[in-house]
């Protein structure tokens, strides 16, 4: 019988239904000499779910997302994303695994003296034959795209405008407008409401779930916020100490439940 | 009922000095003096020279204009050195800096390779360098343009390399995540995030090759350099007081000009 990591994305395919966008298998971090940040992790989520990562400070959220894309190499354990195990595939298929979905940070992440709308041509280095020519390269069509794009988180009419004079809520449009010019199957949100007011937070998580919905894409975000799991996710995983100590759809009687994760 | 608060320990004003410091301190200071007398400094022998000095520096005026033209042509010619030196010197600066930058370099071997090159351009002064092209490619502008491309290599590589790996490294990982290649990341993130930096640096070693223009047309070099070399050999000191005056005013000029571009364009 076979062993090791090989064999479990064997098992992990094949006992994996089609239609499941993120599988993860025993999934294992530690920095350096520190404790484990994640420890044995199982989570496997279905194509076109909306699901809410919950945990206190440290509970490993942040590291599970970056793990997700191999922005932070796990140590133990198999990524399997649209079926692409990611340990052992060479860089370029990384590449392409990570252009299929988008990654929207806490501190949105954008090139502060570029404009908003070079911005969100970003989005398409992915996929652009030109690599580090493409943004000067940047053809009407492209162009065309980022602005409809802009328009779809409501910022067209800042598209010129440099990012670092932008608020904290138009920032993250125009990090979800970049993820966005991706054309991406799954958005992953690290945070992405963390750093702003209650209004502003509740605006974007309404973007965000939105355009997931009309897109059919898959959803995971983190949060610390109790009430946008519950209002926006089907389902809520909780993490504590780098595992899994919940994992249940979104239903009206779970905020007791939810509440001990943070406890 | 109101309390007196208790008595802290108050610290001391200046805190003791630690004793390694503090002998490190005194060693440099015995240094200074040493070096002092080894370079037989002496107020009163510079004194006793004033006199002489004064006599040479008469000597210069009144500034001569017999040869104002070709004198402005040579200091043209060093201009020219200095922006096209400077400018292809920073063009090759990027490479080297992406290559010496330690999160950017491909293996820490290339990073090593590219700091040990750029330190030897920066190390090797630009006479040698000039010396060495001359040798290589005849007399003339073209020489000492080589040489200050080598030595804007030397100065901005490093800088730039430095700035590259200050450059915030969440936009960096944004790209990363999205699927850009590393070339990509590199210039649509650390690239912007390092202009500024790299500008202002740019900016310095423009006045530094202005500067540096000057002295290498002393090796046949080109530019006004060879001119002041031809007068002084000559003590044509007239003609060398409209020269020094000439290339003072090329000097400020490009400072003037490179801090107003620097106020400008770094905001």
């Amino acid at each position: 019988m076979p062993h090791g990591v090989a064999a479990l994305a064997n098992h992990t395919l094949a006992n994996t239904p089609l239609a499941t966008d993120i599988v993860v298998e025993g999934l294992e971090k530690r920095f350096g000499d520190g404790p484990p940040v994640l420890r044995g992790i199982d989570l496997s989520v279905r194509r076109g779910e909306t699901v809410a990562l919950i945990g206190a400070n440290g509970a490993g959220k942040s590291t599970l997302m970056r793990c997700l894309l191999h922005l932070v190499k796990p140590d133990a354990g198999e990524v399997v994303l649209f079926g692409v195990r990611l340990n052992g595939v060479r860089q370029r298929e990384v590449r392409r695994v990570r252009n299929r979905v988008g990654f929207v940070f806490q501190r949105h992440n954008l090139v502060p003296r570029l404009s908003a709308l070079a911005n969100v041509l970003h989005g398409a280095l992915g996929r652009s034959p030109f690599g580090a020519l493409h943004r000067s390269l940047s053809p009407a069509a492209l162009r065309d795209e980022a602005m409809a794009c802009l328009d779809r988180v409501g910022l067209a009419h800042l598209a010129r405008q440099r990012a670092d004079t932008l608020s904290g809520g138009q920032s993250q449009r125009v990090a979800i407008a970049r993820a966005l010019m991706q054309r991406p199957e799954m958005l992953l949100a690290d945070e992405p409401v963390a750093s702003l007011d209650p209004a502003a937070g509740e605006e974007v998580m309404d973007l965000f779930t939105s355009l997931a919905r009309q897109e059919g894409l898959t959803l995971v975000f983190t949060t610390h916020n109790m009430s946008h799991a519950l209002t926006y996710a089907q389902r809520i995983v909780g993490l504590r100490d780098g595992r899994i100590a919940l994992d249940r759809p979104t239903t009206d009687g779970l905020a007791s439940e939810l509440a001990q994760i943070f406890a | 009922m109101h309390r007196p608060a208790a008595r802290l320990d108050r610290p001391p004003r200046f805190d003791r000095p630690n004793p390694v410091a503090f002998l490190a301190t005194v060693l440099a200071l015995g240094f200074l003096v040493v070096s002092l007398q080894g370079v037989g400094f002496s107020a009163s022998t510079f004194v006793a020279g004033l006199p002489q000095m004064g006599r040479f520096a008469a000597g210069l005026f009144p500034p001569s204009t017999d040869r104002l033209e070709p004198v402005l042509w040579a200091l043209l010619e060093t201009f020219q050195m200095a922006v096209a030196g400077t400018a292809l010197g920073i063009l090759l600066s990027l490479p080297f800096g992406v290559l010496a930058a330690r999160r950017l370099s491909p293996h820490p071997s290339v990073e090593i390779a590219a700091r040990g090159l750029i330190s030897l351009f920066r190390t090797v002064p630009d006479l040698i360098w000039a010396l060495f092209f001359v040798v290589t490619v005849g007399l003339g502008p073209f020489a000492g343009t080589l040489a200050l491309i080598v030595d804007t290599i030397g100065f901005c590589g490093r800088f730039f390399a430095e700035a590259m790996e200050e450059a915030d490294r969440g936009p960096q990982e944004a790209l990363t995540a999205l699927g850009a290649r590393p070339a990509a990341v590199i210039a649509c993130a650390v690239f912007p995030a390092a202009l500024p930096s790299m500008i202002a640096t740019g900016l310095f070693s423009l006045e530094k090759a202005t500067r540096s223009s000057v002295v290498l047309g002393l090796v046949g070099a080109g530019g006004i350099g060879m001119e002041l070399e031809v007068a002084l050999t000559f003590f044509n000191y007239q003609e060398a007081a409209t020269i020094i005056l000439c290339i003072f005013v090329l000097v400020l000029v490009v400072e003037q000009a490179s801090s107003l571009l620097r106020r400008r364009i770094i905001t």
